[in-house]
């Protein structure tokens, strides 16, 4: 075991400089298909009825039913529409509770009276649930979103910078944190997850979640004397992907146990950035770090 | 010896400082019993007993409430027929007579201080935007929400929340979180300005306002009530009516107005004025009054306002009445909002699902801590390091819990992903601290100096997730406001009171 890791160092001790090209690849390809995106949807993400107006339907109904059947029937109905319908089941069991309609183009009343007609129930208090944005609200939600995310990014960066105030480690950091955030949007995109103001918290969370790895190794590189620059990364990377694989299965878990859509959102966009933020810390920021601290330490 | 060692430290004494005071917010209460009235019909028997909302029912029928199913199950044996109700209550016994709906709303004795948001609770929430040509100032915003307040307080809703709120852009909403309603009830109670006009022709003669509206009779059955109900066309229609007060000024108004008017001789006794008293809520028309010939001219401060209700059902065109009575005078009592209002966002969550989403969110936090400990377990193979983790985890869910507690914040889905999202930075905290201190540089630094090695990645963390976390205050409107509270004090009280705590539970142990 022990022979294996060090065949890992070495490895990386001599190609760190080559191995910087992957994650600038895999970055360069995420923003390539996050434009992509843009040119095809006319936005970075698909949002969700909270990001730009219409109705969210919860009905809860133990019956199983056919959701795609359900859904071309509304289709239909409402010529056309853009409508989304969504099993819920409960925790553990596969038992059905309901169901989630999410729609921008349907009125609350018509669809309750078609949903009634549909399933020959009375919708009620109990069994029903309603969400509604207006679509302007639902357009400065995201436009401020967006601002969120971006102020988020600039205040993180700067807290980076003034606590390290070396430009190459610092720099390295912050583009670690965006590179997560770029491929975590990519990922989102190509699973085809629709994203609400939920999953916008999500990014931000991330935002945080990510860089506890990047400070931690540069700390560990940079401020401490003991052993040598390979030492020190070993024992940040051991530290480091402790942290992470505990965070990742208990955000998984918490993931696949939930029942709440809200908080699978927010849980999945993170275990995706967790996921992706192992690579780019341990390799991007890594490389960079590697690179800044082999050069300072040997003058070449 | 080392867990004595442990207590007296003045970092574990801290903490558990803070869990007694959290434990005091949350102010546990897991035995209570009964279910709280949160709503009183206007005019059922209840109400002429007295029983007021806040009251807790223990027993109905002789039967124990315990809890909400106790409750809806002696209520759906409820007969049709008038029959004999006992309801005891915190405050009294009431005995009395009922025949069909009881007209009472009640909801779960709360178990603790810790409220809970709507998507938990289920209620109705709505996100309001004032609209005017002219620049809203912070003083016309103010008496929105007291008019909104006074408003909802006069129609009967108690349990609710108003506040403003702001975006990043400046923009101003007023959210309203209310339990217990409908969606149609607070619609029409909200988003209606609320613009009262008793017109003759095209003349006003009075508006709901104070200075025309001197007094309107509310819950009084002598002035009061739905006169009268009979089949139309595809249901039942009733009639209510209620007396009100006008001004001396509104009165002259009113004599000068009619003075002007010709009689209709109708033959059958009563004669009317050729015109009638049109009754306008928001421009639409609510009700058309026949004028009877000796008010003809005449100052008269007593009028009677009348309008309809529509059901299937003889009982439904009755409720349909009283509510649209209940609406109309809260509207007169009130008077009109300053400002015209949208409706930019309303959510109406089932109770139902709310107490699924609390019992899955426990499970979902204990197979999360789970398999913390799990993976944490593998690494360390160390009961010294998970018993201290557990510890540290429980502790920051609790004083986060606490603190929600305290400031009274209604803890919504984005607030609990909140605290799972913060407890996460704690694992990763606590890993980098059992690193620290237990790794191969033990010869070369002291504790102290391992301890504050660590807690210096830690509080660079901190400020970086707690920067990240600050637009989310303002942004959405403070929708997600639940969610940046719950992680900052998540954080905050993790970096500064468990965290350490937890070094030194480790430093004791491990050494």
């Amino acid at each position: 075991m022990e022979e294996k890791q060090s065949k890992f160092w070495d490895f990386y001790n001599k190609n760190y400089k080559k191995l910087l090209i992957i994650p600038m690849i895999v970055l360069i390809l995420s923003i390539v298909l996050i434009y992509n995106f843009y040119r095809v949807n006319g936005d970075i993400i698909h949002k969700e009825v909270s990001l730009k107006g219409g109705i969210t339907v919860t009905v809860y109904y133990k019956e199983r039913i056919d959701v795609n059947e359900l859904n071309n029937f509304l289709i239909e109905r409402f010529n056309n529409a853009d409508v989304n319908t969504r099993l819920l089941s409960s925790l553990g069991t596969s038992e059905v509770t309901g169901f989630i309609i999410e729609t921008s183009d349907i009125k609350p009343d018509e669809l309750k009276k078609a949903l009634e007609e549909k399933l020959s129930i009375k919708l009620n208090d109990k069994n029903y649930s309603i969400e509604e944005v207006g679509s302007s609200l639902g357009e400065s939600f995201y436009k401020e979103m967006l601002y969120a995310v971006l102020f988020a990014f600039l205040f993180m960066a700067l807290v980076v910078f003034i606590t390290f105030r070396l430009f190459v480690p610092s720099f390295a950091i912050v583009l670690c944190a965006f590179s997560d955030i770029v491929t975590t949007l990519a990922i989102v995109d190509l699973i085809g997850l629709r994203i609400g103001t939920s999953g916008i918290a999500a990014f931000l969370m991330l935002i945080g979640y990510s860089i506890d790895t990047d400070i931690l190794l540069t700390t560990r590189v940079l401020k401490r004397k003991e052993g040598s620059v390979i030492d020190r990364f070993r024992g940040a990377f051991k530290t480091g992907l402790t942290l992470s694989i505990a965070t990742i299965i208990a955000l998984s878990v918490a993931f696949i146990f939930t029942n709440s859509i809200v908080l699978k959102q927010i849980f999945l966009i993170i275990v995706i950035g967790l996921i992706a933020d192992i690579f780019y810390t341990w390799v991007q920021n890594g490389c960079m770090l590697y690179w800044y601290a082999m050069k300072k330490e040997h003058g070449n | 010896m080392e867990i004595k060692k442990i207590i007296w430290n003045w970092k574990v004494l801290f903490l558990l400082f803070f869990l007694l005071i959290s434990l005091l917010a949350i102010k546990p209460n897991p035995f209570a019993k009964g279910v709280v009235v949160t709503k009183i019909s206007e005019g059922s028997s209840v109400q002429l007993q007295g029983i007021k909302t806040g009251e807790i029912i223990l027993e109905f029928n002789k039967q124990k409430i315990t809890n909400l199913d106790d409750y809806s199950k002696v209520i759906n044996e409820l007969s049709k027929e008038e029959s004999k109700i006992e309801i005891v209550t915190n405050k009294n016994n009431y005995i009395f007579l009922n025949s069909g709906n009881l007209g009472i709303n009640v909801k779960s004795v709360e178990k603790s201080n810790i409220q809970k948001g709507l998507d938990l609770a289920g209620g109705t929430r709505v996100l309001l935007e004032p609209v005017s040509d002219k620049e809203i100032s912070d003083q016309d915003i103010t008496n929105l929400i007291q008019i909104l307040k006074t408003r909802l307080d006069v129609y009967g809703l108690s349990d609710l929340t108003i506040a403003e709120t702001k975006d990043l852009f400046g923009n101003k909403y007023i959210s309203v979180e209310i339990s217990g309603a409908s969606e149609e009830e607070v619609q029409e109670l909200i988003a209606k300005q609320g613009k009262f006009e008793a017109k003759i022709g095209d003349e006003v003669v009075f508006r709901g306002e104070k200075e025309d509206v001197r007094r309107v009779c509310k819950d009084d059955g002598t002035c009061s009530g739905v006169r009268d109900c009979y089949k139309v066309d595809g249901g039942y229609n009733c009639k209510f009516e209620f007396a009100i007060t006008l001004s001396n000024d509104a009165a002259k108004r009113h004599a000068e107005i009619t003075k002007k008017l010709d009689v209709n001789v109708s033959g059958q006794g009563s004669n009317y004025l050729d015109k009638k008293l049109d009754l306008f809520l928001d421009s639409s028309l609510v009700d058309s009054l026949l004028i009877s010939e000796d008010l003809k001219g005449r100052e008269t401060t007593d009028i009677a306002v009348s309008g309809p209700g529509f059901g299937n059902s003889e009982a439904e065109a009755l409720e349909d009445s009283i509510k649209n009575m209940n609406k109309l005078q809260t509207i007169l009592m009130v008077g009109s909002l300053p400002l015209d209002v949208n409706i930019v966002k309303m959510d109406t969550i089932s109770p139902v699902l709310g107490s699924e989403f609390i019992k899955n969110i426990i499970q979902v936090c204990l197979i999360a801590i789970l398999s913390v400990v799990l993976v944490v377990g593998i690494r360390y193979r160390n009961v010294k390091i998970i018993i201290p983790m557990i510890i540290t985890l429980l502790s920051e869910i609790f004083i986060i819990l606490g603190f929600a507690a305290f400031i009274k914040w209604r803890l919504d889905l984005v607030a609990i992903a909140g605290i799972i999202a913060s407890v996460g930075t704690g694992v990763d905290d606590q890993i980098i601290i059992t690193d620290e201190v237990s790794g191969k540089e033990k010869a070369v630094y002291n504790w102290k100096e391992k301890i504050k090695r660590a807690f210096f990645i830690i509080l660079v963390a901190y400020f970086a997730t707690v920067a990240a976390m600050l637009p989310l205050m303002w942004a959405g409107a403070g929708l997600l406001k639940g969610f940046a509270i719950t992680t900052i004090v998540g954080v905050t009280s993790g970096v500064f009171v468990t965290r350490p705590a937890f070094s030194v539970m480790i430093e004791n142990l491990l050494k």
